[in-house]
């Protein structure tokens, strides 16, 4: 009996919970690495320039785009595939659904291009011709390489006017809106629009004649060309420069076609501002109130509750800050701030509606917990015979804080505060209410007085993922960028946070574990 | 000591005084500040209370029409309701507040089923049978997933994973029923292909090469789900679910939000319930193997009781962190305000409610103020059940101190 019973344990080994616990670890990885992977094979695979297929229907109609994904036909046992054929303007949508059963031939011919425009989004078909304005006409072999000349003049135009808009006219078009503008403004600014007509004129002012796969042509202007490719013709090489050249107008350009399409650099500007202007709050105030909790308060029981709620306030949901920044701050403050001092611009608030500051002030509020906690830690940590050694030796108490405790403090401040960042820099919620915008075409940073608008609203990472994603018309089209946002959300956040690990990592190697 | 006299007295009161400027300059510093986070909840409740009291410039409400039943034009029976616009076709603003108290409760009810036992069997786990390294790598991962923005989760699961579930029902049924069973198997099998295997695939690394394990189990699941929606479901499983159950399925519900904010908070739970379970003093876990007892055992019958309001504080403080989470469920949920019991429905959260009605609220009106009621709602739910955690936790400390006094 004795014997049996141990044989058995031996073979059941910890028994089945302790498997179905180290299940439940590996679900939980396996999700985030799910989600990760998903995360980043979409969100870069987005910018890489696919072969464009050339597909010949069984009814001799052709058609040209990308596979996006299949699907099963309803109630039979076949699939189809959509695909993405662009050319707005021509067939009404960019999607084609195809039964699988219907497709007799795919091509990936290398003359197929693919045109990124301004307007009616991508174009795919075939370049027939390139007409110049002065009458000469480029086509058969020799298109392509005229219409990569001409597409780099108009670029290189397309960007002096953008220069000349930015840095000179509007500028002086807001000085002239706000009243303020002097004759030689005026002059300056007729002279600087006059510019830009020129050089708008001086665009080659080329048309291309294109084809779709279906056989309509069409007649694009080449101003309205952002980019033009010929995926099929292109080597590794080549598709790796352009995929990393589209990262990098990802990065660098503003969004067009309701966020659909183009870039997030006005989002980016704004989290980052908007975050290093709650550091700013945030930073003093929290370590103001911790070392008052833990170096001058007397430690009763008051404060012991005190602490308890402060820990708590980490706790409580974002959007409640947010509801206390709109009441408050927008409201409240913002409401008699433009009673005071921009009455003359009522009813249009200046103050009294969502903007930079609010929405900083508000995510100081709420991280100010977080840099709370993690100084008090930081200052736990410390010896109390550093203390009594620096007071021993004649340091005034603020002397012993100011020389001693808060260096010593420091790696503790620097992890609270990129905690904070971390956790700001993912909260939509609270911003909803109290500032952020769909579309902010300015940064609310530029070279005209006061340099730095408080007063404006911006744009936000992750609210561009929510707008993206639930606001705008064609969810499918935005998908690829929505990913890649919320890529590059994750990637900051995750930056932010293995730095504040390892930061506490050198914490406590170097003060070893915290004293009780 | 001759250098001690030798600072000149003025020089020592300057420095006194500035000491004594400092310190105050920090009391209220630090003063103010508590004051001012602590001024959300005041602020909430001034703004709220009007509602219940009769003011000339804002209608009274009484609590009846908030929380129960009422009888509204065009419905049959009293219903509750909650349309703060102005219904379609005229008539009163509804504001039954009820389903929106049942749609964050049914949000965060779903998502502790995911997280609780993903969390609880992950803390277990580590505490217990983990290797000391994976383990310390293992922390700071799921503090990554902890920092994981709301807004990213809420797009996968509202965008991603809800028309892939809408099309693979019945594989993410079988997917979720073949995965405890399949976890036992492979814990079979290792206990059955001892020696050489147990060196290879240690159970302390058991977390990293069962992920292959899941792997195969979803290939299974593959290969069985189209089987067995044929032979049990008739084709379809959606269709059975509702001609025979009479399950109506929304395609953003409260499974999905289940999901994907049990995915969000499982970390929070892990993270205090581990702390909670490898405080447990040594001297009683090496007591309980010395006597005999499996680490299961030990775990059960000696760990647990010891940390076990540890792990009720964690699992509060994940309740309260999915009570209040708004991102998530405003874009997995579909936001209709529903009292269904029905998973497979949507619903609409109070936070959810409050991100996308109050910027449209009039200031002061009464839709405004009871949406600032839901804030305060929140808020004193979530403070009083981390306070509650938080003093169990302080509790339990001392517990452990005493315990290791005493052996």
């Amino acid at each position: 009996m004795h014997h049996w019973q141990r044989s058995k344990r031996k073979s059941a080994g910890e028994g089945p919970w302790a498997w179905l616990a180290a299940g439940s670890v590996a679900t939980s990885l396996a999700l985030l690495a799910l989600l990760l992977g998903l995360l980043a094979v979409r969100g870069l695979g987005h910018f890489w320039p696919a072969d464009v297929a050339l597909v010949t229907l069984d009814d001799g109609r052709q058609l040209a785009g990308r596979a996006v994904k299949e699907a099963p036909l309803p109630g039979r046992e076949a699939r189809e595939r959509l695909y993405r054929d662009g050319n707005r303007d021509v067939d009404g949508d960019i999607w084609e659904w195809v039964a699988l059963e219907r497709i007799q031939d795919i091509a990936h011919p290398e003359d197929l291009v693919v045109l990124e425009r301004r307007r009616w989004g991508e174009f795919i078909g075939r370049l027939v011709a390139i007409e110049t304005a002065s009458g000469e006409r480029f086509s058969g072999d020799a298109a392509w390489p005229a219409l990569k000349e001409r597409l780099a003049v108009v670029e290189d135009g397309r960007r002096q006017i953008a220069q000349l808009r930015e840095e000179t006219i509007q500028p002086l078009v807001r000085r002239v809106e706000a009243g303020q503008a002097s004759a030689e403004d005026r002059a300056a600014l007729a002279s600087a629009q006059s510019q830009v007509n020129a050089r708008q004129a001086a665009l080659p002012d080329d048309t291309l004649v294109l084809e779709s796969v279906g056989g309509r042509s069409l007649r694009q202007p080449l101003t309205d060309v952002v980019r033009a490719l010929q995926p099929n013709a292109m080597g590794p090489v080549d598709k790796l420069a352009t995929w990393g050249q589209g990262v990098w107008r990802f990065l660098s350009e503003g969004p067009r076609a309701a966020n659909t399409a183009g870039g997030v650099w006005p989002a980016i500007f704004g989290t980052v501002l908007m975050v290093v202007l709650m550091s700013i709050f945030v930073m003093p105030f929290g370590v103001l109130a911790a070392v008052y909790l833990n170096e001058v308060a007397h430690q009763g029981r008051l404060i012991r509750w005190v602490r308890i709620g402060v820990r708590n306030l980490a706790g409580v949901p974002s959007i409640v800050y947010g509801v206390f920044g709109l009441g408050v701050f927008v409201y409240g403050i913002g409401g008699h701030l433009d009673d005071w001092f921009f009455a003359s611009r009522l009813p249009s608030p200046t103050f009294g509606t969502g903007g930079l500051l609010w929405a900083s002030l508000t995510l100081a509020l709420l991280t100010l917990p977080v840099v709370i906690v993690a100084t008090e830690e930081g200052l736990a940590r410390i010896p109390e015979s550093q203390r009594e050694g620096a007071l021993a030796l004649g340091a005034t108490r603020t002397e012993m804080l100011w020389r001693v405790v808060l260096p010593m403090a420091m790696p503790a401040m620097l992890t609270g505060v990129i905690l904070a960042v971390a956790r700001a820099a993912g909260e939509v919620a609270p911003l909803m209410l109290v500032g952020v915008a769909k579309m902010a075409p300015q940064v609310p940073l530029d070279g005209e007085f006061p340099f730095l608008h408080l007063d404006r609203k911006f744009m936000h990472l992750g609210y561009h993922i929510f707008d993206a994603a639930f606001r705008s018309g064609d969810v499918q089209a935005a998908m690829p960028l929505i990913y890649a946002t919320a890529l590059l959300l994750v990637v900051v956040i995750l930056v932010l946070n293995l730095t504040a690990i390892f930061l506490r990592h050198y914490l406590r190697g170097r003060h070893g574990t915290l004293p009780h | 000591m001759p250098h001690s006299s030798s600072t000149p007295p003025l020089r020592r009161s300057v420095r006194q005084t500035r000491d004594r400027l400092a310190t105050a300059l920090i009391t209220a510093g630090g003063i103010g500040v508590i004051v001012a986070v602590m001024a959300i909840g005041i602020f909430l409740a001034v703004e709220v209370l009007p509602l219940f009291w009769s003011s000339a410039d804002t209608p009274r409400i009484d609590l009846q029409a908030l929380w129960l039943p009422q009888p509204y034009t065009g419905l049959e029976a009293p219903a509750h309701r909650w349309q703060p616009a102005l219904p379609e076709g005229g008539g009163e603003p509804r504001f039954g507040m009820l389903p929106l108290v049942w749609g964050t409760l049914e949000a965060a009810a779903w998502s502790l089923v995911i997280a609780v036992p993903l969390a609880l069997g992950a803390a277990a786990h580590s505490a217990l049978f983990m290797s000391p390294r994976l383990r310390a790598r293992l922390r700071p991962t799921l503090e990554l997933m902890e920092a994981m923005p709301g807004v990213v989760i809420g797009f996968v699961a509202g965008l991603v994973l809800a028309p892939w579930l809408d099309n693979h029902l019945a594989l993410g049924a079988v997917l979720l029923i073949l995965l405890p069973p399949g976890v036992l198997l492979a814990g079979g099998l290792w206990s059955r292909l001892g020696g050489r295997l147990h060196r290879r695939l240690p159970m302390g690394w058991a977390a990293v090469w069962l992920m292959p394990w899941l792997l195969v189990i979803w290939g299974l699941a593959v290969w069985l789900a189209p089987l067995l929606e044929a032979w049990w479901f008739g084709g379809s499983l959606r269709t059975w679910l509702e001609v025979h159950l009479g399950l109506a399925y929304a395609n953003r519900n409260a499974i999905i939000v289940g999901m994907a904010m049990g995915f969000a908070v499982m970390p929070s739970i892990y993270a205090l319930a581990e702390d909670a379970l490898s405080g447990v003093p040594g001297n009683l876990v090496e007591g309980a193997e010395a006597l005999g007892a499996t680490r299961w055992q030990t775990l059960w019958k000696v760990v647990l009781p010891a940390a076990g309001p540890g792990v009720l504080s964690a699992v509060m403080i994940g309740a309260g962190r999915a009570v209040g989470e708004t991102m998530i469920v405003l874009m997995a949920s579909g936001n209709t305000a529903l009292m269904t019991a029905n998973p497979l429905d949507g619903l609409r959260s109070m936070a959810a409610s409050i991100a996308i009605e109050l910027p449209e609220a009039a200031p002061g009106g009464t839709h405004y103020r009871l949406l600032l009621l839901a804030a305060l709602l929140l808020f004193a739910f979530t403070f009083c059940v981390n306070t509650l955690a938080e003093v169990v936790r302080a509790r339990l400390r001392r517990r452990y101190r005493r315990m290791e006094g005493l052996a």
